[in-house]
């Protein structure tokens, strides 16, 4: 975020002049009625309409280009934070549902740099305030004293009231939240629930949890609606206040008629800048919390994984047969000279053969290894072949489908040790068959590691492991009830 | 792909007016509230500019009357404001929450293959961005928009009020400002779609990315990936800057607009206190109406691109709500049993393409059926036309001797269910996703539906589905046979139920698969032949055509298709 500094000067020292210069409007108008409208002369009149129209190019160039400014610095920190979360989230496994991740990702870091955006705009509107303040004492001091003095307790007083405001909307936003997640839950299932003709059930769920969070959203636009009022009447109270001294004072001839507009002008311009502040400060707490959840992501350790030594000599075809897969998968990813190809294999948007080609190893055979995974039957299905988009992470395509494009990119990738997890559950048996030949012929003086229960893939192999005996396929089945049991049920 | 359609400008309106006016009492004393607060708040500068001329006359104790009038017609405006503000937002959550359950309703209704054909994405955008964005536009916009427009047209009034030449020098930066919203709201429009595009692409990525991390990083793909990130979040950036700098060029031409006003009111009370029209007072008053004027201005017009893109949306919603609903006569027939008679199933996605040719198939009452057959031959397609998804291009469907298309949504689901390979778990207690199946169901009638498929996850008020605890592919399945022995069809269809599960899973769904079928008609798409041995009768489908049908001792005899997949499948079995 520091590295914005620069910027967030540069917005600052812009919005601040734009502030300065919107203070200065009612100032310019109690002037123009003051040395033009009252003594009538035309050159007055033009001079200060000069002097206004100087300003507001001040104001509106300084605005402008301050905004910007503000913007760059925030969305510039914004995806240096995106991108630091993304590496986290690749770099290990993480305690984490990828939901929570890419929330963190996106909203966090939106609100972490929004303090980047609204930095300057605080800036701008504590130094408008002064601006306003400075000016009002010069117009007089009791009545500067008594706008300078009084504005402070009524920002308590505002902010006083939104408070439980924030709480409520927080949670009412959660109750929203909920409505709209039950919502798109239910149209993403949506054919499930016509599958088995839930209708109805479901629709009388929505209607309940839409009309709590309606409930919910009530409550809060009371209090919203009544926050609003109140800043009305607190701010019309205050003008009240002011017009009563000021009169006083322009009747007795200590200020003049203009400068009694100019006050009544500066007292209306403040609630702006007060305005600022409060929002500024629920940003900045917003921003900590979110800056807080960043960093805890981005720390996070990698899920432990158990170190495994699986006995295999070089360019060995192993099966492994086991009920517990997960630790072995762990500990074997873990180790830099492995490619674990996990069961749950994802696609990336973009065409079959781009997922293929994804890892290639540069001195493989594309056709020869997709021959060899049953993916020329997969294009050969489909109305664009190799060069069918892939979407939905895959989903576009059936079980099958996926599995063989999954398997060929794995083959292509040509790793030292390459690790498969029941690499063929939905495909057919002749397929199955085929494929388990291919996979031998293409890793053939490589090394190999598939943990399946599938004969036809346990058939090939060079040895099995299975709750520590290994063999051959054949000679367990002969030997062994409890590999019968395991792997012909 | 057809997408879902969208209603026109003038049904939105309609449609839209006839749902305010449920609520018109509400619609009524809100307006006239805002209305009051409105006129209220115009009190005060003509107020002011009357303490400006006594102070002139040194009159201080008619100022002081003033300035109670000042402090009362706050307190006043601020009653109305909370009135009005309270009811247009009440009727604006109520419009919202009743189209948003609207749309679920219609959703739910329509038919499946109209849900497909649209493309699931369409409708999961509608219900999430749609909705959040008219939110939004009823939640933040709205009562700013109202509040802000009645200010403007009451203070012209006023304006004219103190004398008609100010009304008119106030017009003077009118054209300013209607060309300005004019370029704005037709720059805006596509500007705000394309990031809101481009920030759906990044989030996607991620959700992509961050997802797939195991994959990723199998691959050593992390460099690759997060750079894919990055230049998704710099299109994003691109496009916040863009829009950045749309407005502040918009801000920068009412300002103008604010100067040329300003400038002339000015000049208008110049003249006019030099012809001894008006006094100093009104002057005064006239310039701080305008200033005053600025601020509501300038949100009408910045208003009126959410306005338009929360009209966008509602259309969209609107289009889905108002689709006619197909047409479901109730049959009079009652289902006799859950036999299947198919007769000459033909069935074309994309015509000139056809999938199926002609495929006969009879199934007695309670026995089970497997389809055998390589990908692509139609076997998921056969599923969709037994269980009413489609409509089959020509040929019939007859269920318990009833046709299909004859039958009403609710008898069609009393006949059969289908399971595919795509599951979904329903966010929630685990109990309230089974009750999907059967409302009302006890809780030892949910406890004996997962004890059937052989359930060892988490209890049944465990919250699960999407952001709660996840369950294995194999367990989601187990959840979904579950619900299927709870809608108790009389015909079930299992497309490749098993098939995502791991080795070890298949076999826990398999007999979780039997559990499901006994007692009823059972169609099972299978890869694991165990299962097609274990059926009554095996259906052979190659290219759209059945080309072998018989028991599973016939078919092996016979030595054909299913054969040779047998013979491939039990290889290595010993």
């Amino acid at each position: 975020m520091f590295a914005q500094r620069g910027r967030i000067l540069a917005a600052s020292a812009l919005l601040v002049a734009h502030q300065a210069g919107e203070a200065a409007v009612p100032v310019l108008i109690g002037v123009v009625i003051d040395k033009a409208v009252a003594s009538g002369q035309t050159s007055r009149l033009l001079f200060w309409l000069a002097v206004l129209a100087l300003d507001f190019l001040v104001l509106s160039l300084c605005w402008r280009f301050g905004t910007r400014i503000g913007t760059v610095a925030g969305v510039q920190a914004d995806r240096r934070l995106r991108l630091a979360v993304t590496t986290r989230a690749l770099a290990g496994p993480i305690d984490m549902l990828p939901g929570a991740v890419v929330s963190v990702a996106t909203s966090d870091a939106r609100r972490t740099t929004m303090v980047n955006f609204v930095l300057p705009h605080g800036i701008a509107a504590a130094v408008g305030a002064i601006v306003a303040g400075t000016a009002l004492l010069a117009v007089s001091i009791p009545l500067g004293l008594l706008i300078v003095l009084g504005t402070p307790p009524l920002l308590l007083l505002v902010r006083l009231m939104s408070m439980p405001l924030e709480r409520r909307s927080s949670a009412q936003q959660e109750r929203a939240a909920d409505a709209a997640g039950v919502a798109t839950d239910l149209v993403r299932g949506v054919r499930i629930l016509k599958g088995i003709g839930a209708e109805r059930a479901a629709l009388a769920r929505y209607r309940r949890i839409s009309r709590e969070s309606l409930r919910a959203t009530l409550h809060t636009t009371r209090a919203e609606a009544g926050y609003s009022a109140a800043v009305i009447v607190v701010n019309g109270v205050f003008l009240a206040i002011v017009a009563l001294v000021g009169g006083r004072l322009a009747a007795s001839g200590s200020i003049t008629v203009g400068q009694l507009v100019s006050a009544a002008g500066l007292a209306v311009f403040l609630v702006g800048p007060l305005n600022t502040f409060g929002e500024i400060t629920a940003a900045l707490a917003a921003g900590r919390a979110s800056a807080g959840r960043i960093a805890e992501t981005v720390g996070q350790p990698d899920i432990a994984a158990d170190s495994v030594e699986i006995a295999m000599a070089e360019g060995e075809f192993v099966c492994v047969v086991t009920e517990e897969p997960a630790p072995l998968l762990r500990g074997l990813a873990a180790r830099s000279d492995v490619l674990v190809s996990p069961h749950h294999a994802d696609l990336f948007a973009g065409t079959i053969i781009d997922n293929v080609t994804a890892a290639a190893a540069p001195h493989m055979n594309a056709t020869e290894v997709m021959r060899a995974a049953g993916v020329d039957q997969v294009a050969d299905a489909l109305p664009d072949g190799l060069r069918t988009t892939v979407t939905e992470r895959g989903r576009s395509l059936s079980g099958g489908q996926r599995q063989r494009v999954a398997l060929a990119r794995a083959l292509l990738a040509d790793p030292p040790i390459l690790v498969l997890h029941d690499p063929t559950t939905a495909v057919d048996a002749v397929t199955e068959a085929e494929i388990a030949r291919g996979i031998r012929t293409i890793r053939d003086g490589r090394t190999t590691v598939v943990i399946t229960t599938s004969p036809a893939l346990l058939a090939e192999a060079d040895r099995v492991l299975f709750a520590g005996t290994s063999g051959t396929h054949a000679h367990l089945i002969r030997d062994n009830a409890d590999y019968r049991a395991a792997v012909l049920a | 792909m057809t997408l879902l359609p969208i209603s026109s400008p003038r049904d939105t309106r309609r449609l839209m007016l006839k749902l305010v006016a449920k609520h018109k009492l509400m619609a009524v004393t809100a307006m006239v509230c805002l209305l009051g607060a409105a006129g209220l708040s115009l009190v005060t500068a003509p107020l002011l500019g009357s303490i400006v001329d006594l102070a002139v006359a040194g009159d201080v104790s008619a100022i002081t009357d003033r300035v109670l009038l000042v402090g009362g017609a706050a307190l006043a405006q601020g009653i109305l404001a909370f009135g009005g503000l309270t009811l247009v937002a009440r009727l604006g959550e109520r419009v919202l929450a009743s189209l948003r359950e609207d749309f679920v309703a219609q959703v739910l209704d329509l038919p499946l293959d109209r849900i497909e054909a649209g493309g699931s994405g369409d409708l999961t955008s509608r219900v999430t961005e749609d909705v959040a964005m008219i939110s939004q536009a009823v939640r933040t916009a709205l009562p700013d928009f109202i509040q802000s427009a009645l200010v403007l047209g009451l203070t012209l009034v006023g304006l004219a009020a103190l004398d008609w030449r100010f009304g008119v020098a106030a017009l003077l930066a009118v054209p300013i400002q209607a060309a300005t919203a004019r370029w704005y709201v037709q720059r805006s429009g596509p500007l705000y779609t394309a990031r809101r595009v481009a920030a759906g692409g990044e989030q996607q990525q991620l959700f992509e990315s961050v997802g797939g991390a195991e994959t990723v990083r199998a691959f050593r793909l992390n460099d690759e990936h997060v750079s894919l990130v990055g230049r998704k979040v710099d299109a994003t950036i691109k496009l916040i800057v863009a829009v950045t700098r749309t407005q502040t060029q918009f801000f920068g031409r009412l300002n103008a607009a604010e100067l040329v006003g300003l400038s002339a009111v000015l000049v208008a009370g110049f003249l006019l206190v030099q012809a001894g029209s008006v006094t100093i007072g009104a002057a005064s008053a006239a310039a701080l109406y305008f200033a005053n004027l600025f601020g509501p201005i300038n949100s009408v017009l910045f208003l009126l691109d959410t306005v338009q893109s929360a009209a966008a949306s509602l259309a969209r919603l609107l289009g889905v709500i108002t689709m006619s609903d197909p047409v479901a006569e109730s049959s009079a027939k009652s289902l006799v049993d859950g036999s299947v008679k198919a007769v000459g199933l033909r069935h074309s996605y994309v015509a000139d393409h056809p999938v199926l040719h002609g495929v006969d198939l009879d199934i007695p009452a309670g026995s089970t059926v497997a389809l055998v057959g390589a990908s692509g031959g139609g076997k998921t397609t056969l599923a969709k036309l037994l269980a009413g998804v489609h409509e089959p291009t020509s040929g019939t469907v007859h269920i318990g001797g009833v046709a299909v298309s004859d039958m009403d949504r609710l008898t069609l689901r009393k006949a059969v269910v289908l399971v595919t390979q795509e599951v979904h778990v329903f966010a929630g207690p685990l109990a309230d996703d089974l009750r999907l199946a059967k409302p009302g169901a006890g809780e030892e009638e949910l406890r004996s539906a997962l004890d059937a498929v052989g359930w060892r996850g988490p209890d049944l008020d465990t919250v699960v589905g999407d952001g709660g605890h996840a369950l294995t592919v194999t367990q989601a399945q187990q959840v979904a046979l579950a619900r299927l022995i709870l809608a108790d069809p009389l015909l079930a269809i299992l497309d490749e139920a098993t098939a995502e599960a791991g080795s070890s899973g298949a076999r826990v769904l398999e007999s979780a698969a039997k559990a499901a079928l006994r007692d009823r008609t059972g169609i099972v798409v299978a890869h694991r032949l165990t299962q097609a041995a274990a059926a009554d009768s095996i259906v052979v489908l190659d290219h759209g055509r059945i080309v072998e049908h018989g028991t599973h001792a016939e078919l092996v005899a016979a030595g054909g298709r299913y054969a040779r997949l047998w013979a491939a499948w039990s290889a290595h079995r010993g």
